[in-house]
């Protein structure tokens, strides 16, 4: 399985065991207690921004847990990916029923359950139910971004764990010490570089350090790493908020549907990106960023009371295009 | 003899004999007319529209010298309204026994479920009533019997049923019609007319008419327009009115009369601005006002309809941000939505089966492989080791292609 997960170099240096996890002691700390005794472990809610380590702490705990058969004894969901409640309830009580629960010490399979935020209210209460009628056999390991979109009985019901933005330094020694093993010269810039672009977000950062070392043969320095950023930036998108500043709206929204169509964006996803993208525009001056990021914050309220994301995101690109042309007017 | 316009009166059978079709639901009709001791005073005539309820009931008038009273929806039926027609119809009858031509007079009541809650107040419960006190035989016909507020009708009434009239027996019917009037029509022609129609004469004639009025030799390809007009018209004729409408009011009032579906109403207008405001102030201005229209439509989500007002409002005032810079325009349909999402399904299948195929792998959803996976390896299939990630991904030849061709995201 090593050489399998060898490709790519997120999953090939996923820490495999708690000690490994990239600064967050506080939080493993606490961990490894559970792992310790497993009587005590209740069910866990991991809080926090992407690629901080989530995600790779959940599968460290099951691993450490039952050791080389954590497949066995874990199974993994995604809440994104498993739409609807009824999925999920049939897998996890399938999951449970066979009984799979003791193993060793360890008197229960874990189920973890990733985005667990994406699901709705009622999925969430009815999950609540689940987790009560499976407590016996099965322990939740609920994954997400924010906390807040957790229902209080299940917040209630959980230890929750909240992971901040990773520290700079961490991130770029992490780079170094996987550039080494790699045999890569990862210049000091480039690492800068790499971890700046990230905004905190390791799995990012592991992306941008491989690709980067694809295009030169055992050398990442600045000029790769840029060349990488630009490539695999949402240059639709920023092409998109182009058109839309200059003024060509039919062109504008005509790309915003290739999103929608060939990418298969969600309204939300797309405004997510358009907030990410606009603060890399250098030809923007601070100000007008400012402007135009007060108009999409707007638009992203909307969208989450509208019915139609279409409507709101064409409303959204016509006060681009107004702002563009105003602009255009004073220069 | 005055001269019909409308083909659909002209050509209305005088005789029981002549109107088509329903030929049970006829002898049902005729039997409980002729029998002078009738169990029940009333009958219910139901079934779809355009299939000869009320032809045959005139025409039944016509050949046994009954004096036909007709109430139908276009006059209020108040219990005021129709005690005041009805009344003496039904207790006069001795009156009218005297004069020779006429045996006495029917009361006919049509459109009986269009008799509405509020104008209407108490109409069910003044006809029930005249249908017990009434002298003479009263007639009903509805399209709905199963509404609840008929049902008391239903109980005092015999009820005869009628079904769509059979394809052929409309072509038959529009045949002779084509002859009379001089129009040479192809058969096929005729035939979509009356499989368009739906077992519905009245809407099969008055296709005809309509079509005959552009050409005297009709062909098959002459009635394409037949199921887009079904269809289409009212969505267009909405949008045109709406963007053309000369005060709020006006635009206000065509949207809540307009029988489009609200969402798609919602989509089109959206569609179309921009072909209607080409200043990018009145084209955000009005989208503003769109948006705004959207999110009371959230908030009506499927009960709070008491917003509905506010939708229309504000969908209203997106149509007269700059009423002096309208010019006709041709209007985008259908849906962008609708048609964008067609021919971009295969890449968008394609692009979801390989994001499962990484969330597989590096423990993510669809939704994070598409935004933190795919752009790097995309980058990563072009350069060199590319056929290790493609084993691990387990990705297929087509779907190395797609990425490696892929839009740059």
């Amino acid at each position: 399985m090593a050489a399998d997960e060898g490709v790519m170099w997120v999953e090939k240096y996923r820490p495999k065991t708690l000690n490994e996890v990239v600064d967050l002691k506080d939080i493993v700390e606490s961990l490894k207690s559970f792992v310790r005794t497993p009587k005590v472990m209740p069910h866990l809610l991991l809080a926090g921004l992407p690629g901080t380590g989530k995600t790779t702490v959940a599968l460290c705990i099951a691993r450490e847990l039952f050791g080389q058969n954590w497949r066995t004894f874990t199974l993994e969901l995604n809440a994104s990916d498993e739409r609807g409640i009824d999925t999920v309830r049939d897998r996890v009580k399938d999951f449970s029923r066979y009984s799979r629960a003791a193993f060793g010490n360890v008197p229960f399979a874990l189920i973890i359950l990733d985005e667990s935020d994406q699901m709705t209210g009622a999925a969430q209460t009815a999950l609540r139910r689940i987790m009560e009628t499976s407590s016996r056999t099965s322990r939740f390991i609920l994954i997400c971004n924010q906390s807040g979109k957790i229902i209080e009985p299940i917040q209630s019901r959980c230890a929750i764990f909240r992971f901040s933005k990773l520290d700079h330094k961490a991130m770029v020694d992490h780079l170094c010490c996987i550039a080494k093993k790699e045999n890569v010269t990862l210049t000091p810039e480039a690492a800068e570089r790499i971890v700046d672009f990230s905004e905190g977000d390791l799995r990012h950062a592991i992306n941008a350090l491989q690709t980067a070392s694809s295009y030169k043969d055992g050398v990442v320095d600045e000029k790769t790493v840029l060349l990488v950023v630009g490539e695999a930036s949402p240059i639709q998108v920023q092409l998109m908020i182009r058109k839309a500043l200059y003024g060509d709206f039919i062109e504008a929204r005509k790309m915003m549907y290739d999103l929608i169509g060939s990418f298969g964006f969600s309204g939300s996803e797309i405004v997510r990106q358009m907030q990410r993208e606009l603060f890399k525009m250098s030809d923007l001056t601070p100000e007008k960023k400012a402007d135009l990021s007060n108009i999409i914050g707007e638009y992203d309220y909307r969208l989450t009371q509208g019915a139609n994301s279409d409507i709101q995101l064409s409303a959204l690109l016509a006060q681009f295009a107004k702002v563009g042309k105003t602009q255009g007017e004073n220069s | 003899m005055r001269e019909e316009l409308l083909w659909v009166e002209k050509y209305r059978p005088k005789k029981i004999a002549d109107v088509i079709g329903n030929e049970e639901a006829k002898a049902a009709f005729v039997e409980w007319l002729k029998n002078k001791r009738r169990s029940k005073k009333a009958i219910l005539l139901y079934g779809p529209p355009g299939v000869g309820k009320t032809t045959l009931v005139n025409a039944a008038g016509n050949e046994f010298g009954f004096r036909v009273i007709e109430m139908n929806a276009s006059d209020t039926r108040s219990e005021k309204a129709i005690t005041k027609t009805a009344g003496p119809a039904t207790s006069f009858i001795a009156l009218d026994t005297f004069s020779s031509e006429s045996k006495g007079n029917i009361l006919f009541m049509d459109e009986v479920d269009g008799i509405a809650g509020n104008e209407d107040r108490g109409g069910v419960s003044t006809i029930l009533r005249i249908v017990e006190e009434s002298q003479i035989p009263v007639i009903m016909a509805a399209n709905d019997p199963d509404l609840q507020k008929l049902r008391p009708l239903k109980k005092v009434s015999a009820l005869v049923r009628f079904y769509q009239v059979r394809i052929p027996l409309i072509i038959a019917m529009l045949q002779k019609i084509c002859q009379k009037e001089h129009v040479k029509a192809e058969f096929e022609a005729l035939e979509r007319i009356a499989e368009n129609s739906r077992g519905d004469v009245r809407s099969a004639i008055n296709d005809l008419q309509s079509l005959a009025e552009t050409t005297k030799t009709l062909t098959l390809q002459d009635t394409i327009v037949l199921s887009a007009r079904n269809k289409d018209v009212s969505m267009d004729e909405t949008l045109r009115s709406y963007f053309s409408a000369e005060s709020l009011l006006e635009a206000a009032m065509l949207l809540s009369r307009s029988s489009v579906d609200y969402d798609d109403l919602l989509m089109a207008v959206g569609d179309n601005l921009p072909l209607r405001y080409t200043d990018p102030s009145d084209l955000a201005k009005a989208y503003d006002y769109v948006s705004q229209a959207d999110m009371y439509r959230g908030r009506i989500g499927v009960e709070n309809w008491h917003l509905l007002r506010n939708f229309f409002n504000s969908l209203s005032q997106a149509a007269g941000v700059s009423p002096q810079s309208y010019k006709p325009f041709a209007l985008i349909s259908p849906p962008i939505r609708v048609i964008t999402l067609f021919w971009t399904k295969g890449r968008r299948t394609m692009l979801e089966a390989v994001c499962g195929k990484i969330g597989q792998r590096c423990h993510v959803s669809r939704a994070t492989a598409k935004e933190d996976f795919v752009p790097y390896i995309k980058a990563l299939l072009t350069k060199k080791k590319a056929d290790a990630i493609v084993s691990w991904l387990e990705l297929q030849p087509e779907e190395v292609e797609f990425l490696t061709k892929m839009n740059r995201l």
